[in-house]
């Protein structure tokens, strides 16, 4: 490498290398996991969250290649997650569809959507053409671009943000007495569905920037199924974190250390096949569902229309 | 009676009135002519006997999983894997089919019977999963279908390819284990035949049994279900069983009787798409299977709408969206005014 005498050497280089790409395979799942911890909180199950990435990486993608400024691109992929993320959350405050239900029909709007965009926008399917990223300057030693390394760090200041505000500020407060009774919110004469729309939109906002980060941060391209189910595994990450922003995060970590282990020991032992390996975080989040889910307690309102 | 007659048709009706419209935009922006995006789309899905067979292989690809799925959602369980399922109900299929020599009549009742036994096993997982240790299934039937996607591959690519496989790929049937054709000169086998028995053993399941009973309390209400000792956990882990298994079974058929050999890419996201049809369908096992030649003719009809009209298919997957979000609300419409004028709640 480039005279990072730790990271090249033996056994600690190795581990060194597995921390680094495990903050990097986390930081998408971070955000989305914040998001849907945000959502659930005020009582919405975000079941969306996989396609508000994909809006979010779309998005990004494409306003990066039209305007040559990544950062644009960055804030496209937050608005796009928050736009989609409204209309999700008038569906089911306003309109009070089942939650689940309009979260499969949010990820097959923005899957399809984005299809049709790549067509639409760059002529041909399946990927975008290659679009400037968010920073691709390396950074010395730490196997990442600048860009990684800035929304790497953002999305662990952003955990602690939320915790504040979730549990320090009266909105989050009343966001998560809406999450566990929202009569008691009207009662007060708040309108619970207010927050709840809050939520949601913040949620889209937070699951558009982990998928700008794959789009724009990691990668410098959209390409259709590159979100592979992150926004699924967040789901996870909120129940195995407890439904709290740093348990969360902790969890979303977790998994994305499965992420990197796959890359990570398919580099180191050859003979492991790639293809099933590919398969551990889906199995980590299965095995995490299956070991905590008798001992938490989901937020009263959870999932249930108001 | 009246009403309810004209609500129940409003359903159906608005759903094409709204894929209609939104498609007409969809052609447009993309730079085509309405009438030639759906005269492709139709002439495409149902032009002559080749097209119609096309579409009615679709549909009986969708019909499987939407009644799967359907089973599932009326016990108010929200099994979101039968594209998993299917998978793993091709695999068995298609690694018996490709190896084994017996009598071809029982090699095919094998194969669909593995088929189920595959598909019942990833719906017992998440069953299981639910009903001892209450993990949600949404989250464990989605991480299920991203698992049997890479344990397939892995199964293939190891162990199963078969030779001169381009793809991963498994060996050929026998043809003497194909399913008998239904259509000559198409793909269609006996496959939606098989679809459409399981449709009405559902629809006489659902509203003659007990079990059919207890699945709906347990839907509707599953406190009620419980105090009238509706036995839950058995209800949940049998109904995500045989939901996982009658998509099991339409993975086998697909092997059987259309691909004759197990391919990884074998679903292009059937199991997805079955869960708008399923709700288009209102759970009912017999609207299932209109809503399925629907979708089969708007699936079908796209590629060739793609390919004649330059319109992306992908429009067809905005619009199925679309419309899941739009009928769910409609039924809040209806619930809504029922109330009202019901005025006793």
């Amino acid at each position: 490498m480039n005279g990072c005498g730790f990271v090249e050497s033996g056994f600690v280089g190795l581990v060194v290398s597995l921390v680094l790409l495990t903050l990097v395979k986390s930081a998408p799942i971070v955000y989305a996991a914040l998001g849907g911890v945000i959502s659930e909180r005020s009582g919405v199950i975000n079941i969306g969250l996989e396609g508000l990435m994909a809006a979010g990486a779309f998005a990004a993608a494409v306003t990066s290649y039209v305007l040559h400024a990544g950062w644009i691109g960055l804030l496209a992929g937050i608005m796009a997650g928050a736009a989609v993320g409204y209309v999700f959350a008038l569906a089911v405050t306003r309109f009070k569809v089942d939650q689940v239900v309009a979260g499969m029909g949010i990820n097959l709007i923005c899957s399809g959507g984005a299809a049709y965009g790549l067509v639409l926008l760059f002529n041909q399917p399946g990927a975008s053409k290659t679009v400037p990223q968010l920073a691709s300057a390396n950074v010395r030693c730490l196997n990442m671009n600048l860009g990684e390394l800035v929304l790497v760090v953002l999305a662990f200041l952003l955990a602690i943000a939320l915790h504040i505000v979730l549990y320090r500020t009266p909105w989050g407060l009343r966001v998560r007495a809406t999450g566990e009774n929202p009569l008691a919110v009207k009662s007060a004469g708040l309108n619970p569905l207010r927050f709840r729309l809050l939520a949601v939109i913040a949620s889209g906002a937070l699951a558009g920037l982990g998928g700008a980060f794959l789009a724009i941060g990691e990668l410098n391209l959209y390409s259709d199924g590159m979100t592979a189910g992150r926004g699924f595994i967040a789901l996870a990450a909120v129940i195995f974190g407890r439904w709290t922003p740093l348990g969360a995060t902790g969890a979303a970590v977790v998994f994305g250390l499965f992420e990197a282990l796959q890359y990570w020991i398919a580099g180191q032992i050859a003979w492991l096949p790639a293809d099933a390996l590919a398969a551990l975080p889906y199995i980590a989040a299965l095995v995490a569902l299956a070991g905590v889910t008798g001992r938490v307690r989901a937020p009263a309102a959870d999932g249930v229309p108001f | 009676m009246r009403r309810l007659s004209l609500e129940s048709a409003a359903g159906p009706i608005g759903a094409i009135v709204i894929i209609v419209v939104l498609m007409s935009v969809a052609m447009i922006v993309a730079g085509t002519n309405p009438i030639d995006g759906f005269s492709a789309l139709i002439l495409g899905s149902l032009g002559g006997r080749s097209q119609i067979g096309e579409t009615l292989v679709t549909t009986s690809a969708l019909l499987f999983p939407s009644l799967g799925i359907a089973l599932a959602f009326r016990a108010g369980l929200f099994n979101i894997g039968a594209e998993g399922q299917l998978l793993i109900g091709a695999l068995l299929a298609g690694a018996f089919g490709g190896a084994v020599v017996m009598p071809p009549f029982l090699a095919i009742v094998i194969m669909l019977v593995l088929g189920a036994i595959g598909g019942g096993i990833w719906g017992a997982i998440a069953g299981w999963m639910k009903a001892k240790l209450r993990a949600n299934e949404i989250i464990s039937t989605l991480m299920l279908n991203f698992v049997a996607q890479y344990v397939t591959l892995w199964l293939v690519t190891q162990w199963l390819m078969g030779p001169a496989a381009i793809g991963a790929e498994t060996a050929w049937l026998p043809d003497t284990y194909w399913l008998p054709t239904l259509i000559p000169h198409t793909r269609l086998s006996i496959g939606i035949l098989i679809a459409i028995a399981i449709a009405v053993l559902l629809r006489f399941l659902f509203a003659r049994t007990v079990f059919g009973y207890e699945l709906r309390v347990a839907g509707e209400a599953p406190e009620a279900a419980r105090r009238n000792g509706i036995n839950l956990p058995r209800l949940t882990w049998l109904s995500l069983t045989l939901s996982g298994a009658i998509a099991g079974v339409g993975g086998a058929t697909i092997v059987a009787g259309e691909l004759h050999r197990f391919n990884t890419q074998l679903s292009p996201g059937y199991g997805y798409v079955a869960i708008a049809v399923a709700l288009v369908g209102d759970l009912d096992p017999l609207k299932v299977c209109v809503a399925s030649f629907f979708f089969g003719i708007l699936e079908a009809g796209g590629l060739a709408m793609q390919a004649s009209a330059q319109v992306p298919k992908d429009t067809i997957h905005v619009i199925e969206g679309i419309i899941i979000l739009v009928l769910a609300a409609r039924r809040y419409v209806a619930q809504r005014s029922e109330r009202v004028e019901g005025g006793s709640l």
